[in-house]
């Protein structure tokens, strides 16, 4: 190839590119979601004269060409595999690969979150609980405390000391030892329920709770789960699979939703079937209020667990040991009304929080 | 608009060559026009009308001059335009920290005003002085079509960050330019690459100086870090931004002046600046130096030349403290190097000399990102352990792993050891075979950046 070919082929195949880009863009519907990433994507502005001036209508459509870009996940992909092979960056955009398992790093301990949550836990038993109960606290950690190397992660131990101090009337339940990274999703930040046989072991055991099943759980494997950081990451890698624990106990437990103010089952299949998170099959994931109620269940025995999502999948674990367990996510309801909801009494209390969360500080007041 | 954004690379630019080469010759003026104040208002909506009075000014004051040419009246005019000119750049980039300063020292309590800094307003302001200086001194035709010297001002390839295109240079080609395939494809190559060197280098060196700024846990090895990827940053950051609009300028025919040479293989102080800002040292040279007297007087008001320079260098960048300090930093290193040291740097080792300017341009730019005095002196202590810090900290450590290639990379693309390597190549078919491949993938790579929505602001829209 002479020099003037080359020429030609370069001056023609970018505006080839350029135009066939436009062409496609503008041909392109719009998506409303985007299912890997798991958020909303920016829609075409409503054009204003208040926000062309205030220069909003333009930092809009810079948003909106980004994420109605055509292939955006293939073009992220290549990002990701650059980034990660050829930069040989430790992470992209916070999320790393290793031995086939993605990672999200959490970084640095935020020392002044963990305090203010302490301390929002600390309102909760202050205003509602009292010393004749048992309440109890425990942190899952995220998975990147159990990988070896030199990956930053949130320093556990720190965060349960800071706890201690603040909350001295609880118990701690150190459930660390109970977990490895086998028990976590390759593709999520969660835990798989299958293999929380220790930790509920643990629980039971600082809880005292009596064993009455032996854990005895039919395993039923619903399919292929590809978790949070899978669409996040870009890199495509074996899927998960999602597994859920059943037995008489669980399937004949009823789970009341307060904010859809219905019943619905532990094990919700039809978030399963439609759901862009398959995790939310766990009593239908996100949620501030439910009850499960088993009526066999010890009579008069209450369990509240203050939880994140980690405790959906935990909780059917927990209920032939209790008549009742509520669960409260105080990221979706303000601790203040509780008592609205739940006559407090001499229930069971459990704080079970991810590192994430309390490193957050993304509990309501 | 930037360029390296999707708004800009698959809709406007296509629509604007589009439209450009299907229009006659004589429109292709008018659709730069109408395209860059587009470009602009897309930026800045309300400061496109700041920018079309600047031009409105350019436009009187120049017809002006050259009207009354040869006489008294054509030094009063330009003197006006000069003064309106820098009068809306003072007003909009310096008012505040001036009322800063009056009320920090004289105990005033003048209210601040609220105006934000125009985008590439220090830019098309010397643009503007260069044209109406040049008019006086006859060094260029006045230009009495206001659409062609508005053209001018706002072309948008050069408008928000540079090179500071001369009058003079561009005077010609604004109605005789030629578009021929080599050149567009000399500017697709010089787009693409500058696109790469913003995106793939400075962007992600960026996340690393940011994380730094962002991190309780210091340590010697992260100061090292954050100052080598800040030096590098701005490098590929303002470099690629030039390369951009100097390959876009070929795109449509313009030839515009070189603003980087290899900056970072200087082996003095005025070797860099030489290499470093080109067009905005040379505007400085031919509109303030030369004009103060040069080096072609006595050796106290040389010096003072030189720091006045200088100093203006420094405050052109930004209304700070800071800024001030860079500039007569460089201007005091300038001193010393013409007074004794050059001789000097001469006959030291190559390595010695490379390494002297590295480190003094690296505590430059620690100079110019910083935010006080106290920071500054912290982070210049911090390189070398002042305040008990540890050598190396656990997130100092991730990071030299994680940004290694590309720091790596970018100090290979800091100097023109691989341009030299592709040059001296005597393989031109396959090199004819190779380059377009490699510009496409180097595009696409751009835009998957691009999509990913990684960090992405360009240092210099600031000034």
């Amino acid at each position: 190839m002479n020099e003037k070919t080359k020429n030609k082929i370069i001056t023609i195949g970018f505006i080839a590119i350029l135009f066939s880009f436009l062409l496609a863009n503008i041909l392109k519907k719009d998506q409303a979601v985007s299912i890997s990433e798991r958020r909303k994507l920016a829609q075409f502005p409503t054009i204003t004269l208040e926000n062309i001036v205030n220069g909003k209508t333009f930092q809009e459509i810079d948003k909106y060409t980004v994420d109605q870009f055509i292939s955006r996940d293939s073009f992220r992909s290549i990002k990701s595999i650059w980034s990660n092979y050829i930069f040989r960056q430790k992470d992209n955009n916070g999320l790393f690969l290793k031995d086939g398992c993605i990672y999200k790093i959490e970084y640095p301990l935020n020392e002044k979150n963990v305090q203010k949550t302490s301390n929002k836990i600390k309102n909760i038993y202050e205003k509602y609980l009292n010393s004749n109960m048992n309440v109890y606290y425990s942190l899952i950690p995220d998975k990147n405390y159990y990988l070896e190397g030199d990956h930053l992660k949130i320093d556990v131990d720190n965060m349960q000391s800071i706890m201690k101090n603040i909350l001295p009337e609880m118990q701690y339940i150190d459930i660390t030892d109970a977990l490895s990274l086998d028990d976590y999703y390759k593709t999520d930040l969660h835990w798989k329920q299958e293999n929380l046989g220790r930790v509920v072991s643990v629980l039971r055991d600082k809880m005292n709770l009596e064993t009455t099943s032996n854990l005895d759980y039919q395993t039923e494997t619903l399919g292929k789960f590809y978790g949070t950081y899978y669409g996040q990451l870009g890199i495509k890698v074996e899927p998960d699979v999602i597994k859920i624990l059943t037995n008489d106990i669980i399937e004949n437990s009823q789970v009341y939703n307060y904010e859809k103010t219905r019943n619905e089952s532990v094990y919700n299949m039809e978030k399963w079937q439609t759901s862009s998170d398959k995790y939310d099959v766990y009593l239908s994931g996100a949620t501030p209020l439910l009850t499960i109620e088993n009526k066999n269940g010890p009579k008069g025995k209450e369990l509240l667990l203050f939880r994140d999502s980690f405790g959906s999948s935990i909780t059917p674990l927990l209920i032939e040991n209790y008549e009742k367990i509520t669960l409260i996510d105080s990221r979706y309801i303000s601790t203040k009304i509780l008592d609205n909801y739940i006559n407090f009494k001499n229930q069971d209390v459990l704080f079970l929080y991810s590192t994430l969360i309390v490193n957050q500080n993304v509990l309501k007041d | 608009m930037i360029f390296s954004s999707i708004t800009f690379l698959f809709y406007f630019l296509p629509i604007v060559l589009g439209i450009y080469y299907i229009v006659p010759n004589k429109f292709k003026n008018l659709v730069l026009l109408v395209a860059s104040f587009i470009f602009y208002f897309f930026g800045e909506p309300v400061y496109v009308l700041l920018m079309a009075f600047s031009i409105l000014i350019a436009y009187i004051f120049g017809i002006l001059i050259d009207r009354f040419q040869e006489t008294k009246y054509a030094k009063l005019f330009l003197i006006m335009g000069i003064t309106i000119s820098i009068g809306l750049l003072m007003y909009f980039k310096y008012a505040n920290f001036i009322i800063q300063n009056i009320n920090l020292w004289l105990n005033n309590k003048i209210d601040f005003i609220y105006v934000a800094l125009p985008i590439g307003i220090s830019f098309y302001t010397f643009q503007m002085l260069s044209y109406l200086i040049d008019v006086y001194n006859k060094k260029a035709k006045v230009q009495k079509n206001i659409l062609k010297l508005a053209m001018y001002i706002s072309l948008f390839p050069q408008l928000i960050a540079g090179p500071i295109v001369r009058y003079t240079t561009i005077d010609n080609q604004i109605d005789n330019r030629t578009h021929t395939i080599e050149k567009f494809s000399l500017g697709v190559r010089r787009f693409i690459i500058g696109l790469s060197k913003k995106v793939l280098i400075a962007n992600v060196l960026g996340e690393l100086a940011n994380t730094f700024l962002t991190s309780n846990e210091m340590s010697i090895l992260y100061y090292w870090l954050y100052a080598i990827s800040a030096m590098l940053q701005i490098y590929f950051d303002f470099s690629g931004y030039s390369d951009m609009a100097i390959g876009l300028g070929k795109m449509f025919g313009f030839e515009f002046m070189e603003n980087f040479n290899y900056p970072y293989i200087a082996k003095s102080i005025t070797d860099f600046w030489r290499r470093w800002h080109i067009s905005l040292g040379s505007w400085f040279r031919d509109y303030v130096y030369i004009p103060l007297g040069g080096n072609r007087t006595s050796k106290i008001k040389w010096l003072r030349n030189i720091l006045i320079v200088w100093l203006l260098t420094g405050l052109w960048h930004g209304a700070a403290w800071n800024f001030v300090i860079w500039g007569l930093y460089f201007g005091i290193i300038l001193i010393i190097e013409k007074l004794f040291l050059a001789k000097y740097l001469e006959k030291l080792p190559k390595i010695l000399s490379h390494l002297y300017v590295l480190l003094l341009v690296m505590i430059s730019f620690i100079i110019f990102n910083g935010e006080n005095v106290t920071q500054i002196l912290s982070r210049i202590g911090g390189l070398i352990g002042i305040g008990g810090i540890p050598i190396v900290s656990p997130e100092s450590l991730y990071y030299l792993k994680s940004y290694f290639v590309v720091m790596v990379c970018g100090i290979i693309f800091a100097t023109p050891l691989v341009k030299n390597i592709f040059l001296s190549t005597k393989k031109e078919k396959l090199k004819n075979v190779l380059e377009p491949i490699a510009l496409v993938c180097l595009l696409i790579l751009c835009t998957s950046y691009i999509v990913d929505g990684s960090f992405n602001p360009f240092l210099y829209f600031r000034f």
